[in-house]
């Protein structure tokens, strides 16, 4: 049991930190929060991803050593590429993401004068709108 | 709400932990993942794309057009910034 | 040749995206014909690419000629071809009929508009195109994020509808991006074609339980499925006319194609079917959807917010025609999707039209609309009947092959919702109707002064550029309806999986 827990540690860390940024976009009232929320639930797949990629006792995958493919290249000392690739796609995604939400958090504020969500459905209460 | 996303964050964790079963474990060199597609990359990228870096290789020649997707995905937060932020050059600020 | 019309379905909008600031830099008047003059090319493009999978069949395009599960594919058969058409025509239409709203709303931001606009339209073909999974993801974000840019400079309220949007449509993406990644970690592939003849062998693995999971739950959200529609409403209705007309009719669809294509591509029907139980929740939640979408629409007094929940409901029309997962239900599916991407957009289209003309999108102040604008009104209420489903309009064949398809699996439950929604629809429609057409004048507004009134009834159609794409769509509704038997038999009947 303790083997398993172990041997899959990094799917346990990522679920982990996942839960908690599914909580605060949904649970929290402040709108910065959620907006953090949002950075922790990516980050926790990037690391997911990142870690599909590791294999045990391999090394990033710069081939210095092997010019011009004239060697035969062992295929288990280097780390998967490709979840890495498609990490750096979604990180920029995410940035991306970040900030058009920030850019409506100005829109919000200059609007409302608050980034808390029940004050600000107070307010459009009152104004009638 | 707090209910509500409780229950959401729970249901969504315990899909995670159920699906963690049949996952290989950490560092497999034999995994799927790292055994279908990526060994040819590793095999191939410096001979096909004369690049060192297979993550550079992969990035900027197999998989170019995700990049390109992931400039334009930057371009469109810019413009996007710019249509929602600037002001009106006179009178009041929107 | 053919190969070469599918790159400039994508090519074309992003190039000239980059070109709008430029030309707005120089002259801001030439970004409207640079942008309608530019989404000619991907529906020429589309129609000849069409035309190649009906005689040719499907075929692929390497991008940069790496071979597939290494590099990334385009994939064209006969349903992304026909998702391609539906929607490179609809962002036509929307581009001409945009002029007038754009300049009357926005005057000070048109060229961040149609920079947007044309990269909106850019990562909605890219979704349809592309046959990799994670290339999907890229574009859902780009056709995401200039959404949330779009709908965030609409009127009072839009940016707190923006940002529910922003985190919920996230969450979508996010658990879309989290499919794709336990599809990788139990197959090392992704490429949509390469996955179906992988995952056979695997449809035992939890893993893959989990994806599948993940993919339903996300791109429900992107749908705006029933429990998960919440960030729909508020957004699509404080939206400015023409980004809620190009919207409305094409987001939902688009990620209902996406579901169709990863149930019955990627995933073979038998494993979409039989061996989860996700189809029954998906029609259950969808009879949901077309209940709640209906009654919220009844209670609404705006005609922009009635057509919203209008929305909410015809999801739930798409998403049982595809859980009912047999060959009747899944032909009203597809043919549903082209049916109400046609209908919403002229009935958004009549609505911006309206807000135009009038400044108002109150039910009760749309009186003696009929003598006003009657081209308009005409557009409306020939669509309005298509929405209630009557004969030849478009309509009344998806509901019928939708209600067909239902019958088939046994649901009668589901049938029945699909015929009370018919009765829901011509309650709502006829309520505008009748406020247009028929109600007297409010003897209050008649004090006014008879100078008022004696103007009011005069004709004060809708500007050319809005009238002719509002024509365009209600002949489409009618003639879509006297077409849709020859429409199944060349494209849908192949679109639809060859094991039902």
């Amino acid at each position: 049991m303790l083997d398993y827990v172990i041997s899959k540690y990094n799917f346990w860390i990522y679920i982990i930190l996942m839960m908690i940024g599914l909580y605060a976009m949904i649970g929290k009232k402040n709108l910065v929060k959620k907006l953090i929320g949002m950075n922790v639930f990516q980050s926790a797949i990037i690391l997911f991803y990142v870690s599909i990629g590791v294999k045990a006792g391999a090394t990033v995958p710069i081939l210095s050593g092997h010019g011009h493919g004239h060697e035969a290249i062992d295929v288990a000392s280097y780390i998967n590429p490709l979840p890495h690739v498609l990490m750096l796609t979604a990180i920029v995604v995410s940035i991306a993401t970040t900030g058009i939400a920030l850019a409506t958090l100005i829109l919000i504020y200059r609007k409302y004068n608050t980034l808390e969500e029940d004050e600000i459905l107070k307010i459009r209460k009152e104004t009638g709108a | 709400m707090k209910v509500i996303a409780l229950i959401a964050v729970i249901m969504t964790g315990a899909l995670l932990i159920y699906g963690v079963e049949d996952m290989p474990g950490w560092g497999d060199p034999n995994s799927p993942a790292s055994s279908y597609v990526s060994p040819q990359y590793i095999q191939e990228a410096t001979e096909k794309t004369a690049t060192p870096n297979i993550v550079t290789a992969v990035l900027a020649d197999y998989r170019s057009y995700d990049t390109m997707g992931e400039t334009v995905v930057v371009f469109t937060a810019a413009i996007g910034c710019i249509l929602m932020l600037r002001k009106k050059r006179n009178g009041e600020g929107g | 040749m053919a190969d070469q019309f599918a790159a400039l379905i994508i090519v074309v909008p992003l190039i000239a995206s980059l070109f709008v600031p430029v030309f707005g830099w120089w002259k801001k008047k030439l970004c409207y014909p640079w942008v309608v003059a530019v989404l000619v090319i991907p529906l020429i493009s589309s129609l000849s690419v069409l035309n190649t999978v009906m005689t040719t069949g499907k075929f692929s395009y390497r991008l940069g000629g790496w071979a597939p599960p290494w590099g990334i594919e385009y994939m064209l058969d006969h349903l992304s071809a026909f998702v391609l058409v539906i929607v490179s025509s609809i962002s036509l239409i929307v581009a001409i009929y945009s002029k007038k709203s754009v300049e009357d709303n926005l005057p000070e931001k048109t060229v961040p508009f149609y920079t947007l606009f044309l990269l909106l339209v850019t990562g909605l073909m890219g979704i349809v195109i592309t046959g990799d999974v994670f290339n999907l993801f890229v574009f859902l974000e780009i056709s995401a994020l200039s959404c949330y840019a779009l709908i965030a400079i609409g009127e009072e309220g839009a940016p707190m509808a923006t940002f529910n949007y922003i985190i919920i449509g996230t969450i979508g993406a996010c658990f879309y991006l989290l499919g794709i990644g336990y599809l990788y970690i139990a197959t090392g592939s992704l490429n949509m074609a390469d996955l179906a003849n992988i995952l056979p062998d695997l449809y035992h693995s939890k893993v893959i339980l989990v994806a599948f999971a993940f993919f339903t739950v996300g791109l429900a959200i992107k749908a705006g499925l029933f429990p998960l529609h919440t960030w729909l409403p508020d957004a699509y209705c404080t939206a400015p006319s023409a980004v809620s007309a190009l919207i409305a009719p094409l987001m939902t669809k688009v990620a209902a194609y996406v579901m169709i294509r990863l149930m019955f591509t990627v995933f073979q029907p038998n494993f979409s079917v039989n061996m989860v139980p996700v189809m029954p929740i998906l029609g259950w939640l969808s009879v949901m959807a077309i209940f709640w979408g209906g009654i919220k629409a009844l209670a609404q007094t705006d005609l922009k917010r009635m057509l919203v929940y209008v929305v909410v409901a015809e999801v739930g029309y798409i998403v049982i025609g595809v859980s009912v997962a047999n060959r009747m239900g899944l032909t009203g599916a597809i043919l549903h999707i082209m049916n109400d991407a046609v209908m919403m957009a002229c009935l958004f289209l009549v609505v911006g039209a309206i807000l135009y003309k009038t400044g108002t999108r109150e039910i009760h102040q749309l009186r003696h609309l009929n003598k006003k604008m009657p081209f308009t009104m005409a557009a409306f209420t020939i669509t309005a009947l298509s929405m209630c489903g009557i004969p030849p309009a478009c309509g009344f064949f998806s509901k019928w092959y939708l209600i067909l398809g239902t019958i088939e699996a046994g649901q009668w439950v589901w049938a029945a919702a699909l015929l009370c929604s018919s009765l829901i629809n011509a309650v709502l429609f006829f309520r505008v109707i009748e406020c247009a057409y028929l109600k007297p004048m409010e003897p209050a507004y008649a004090l006014n002064g008879g100078e008022t009134k004696h103007e009011e009834i005069q004709r004060d159609e809708a500007p050319l550029t809005m009238l002719v794409p509002i024509v365009i769509m209600a002949a489409g509704v009618i003639l879509l309806g006297i077409f849709s038997g020859k429409i199944i038999s060349s494209v849908i009947q192949f679109a639809v999986p060859a094991s039902f």
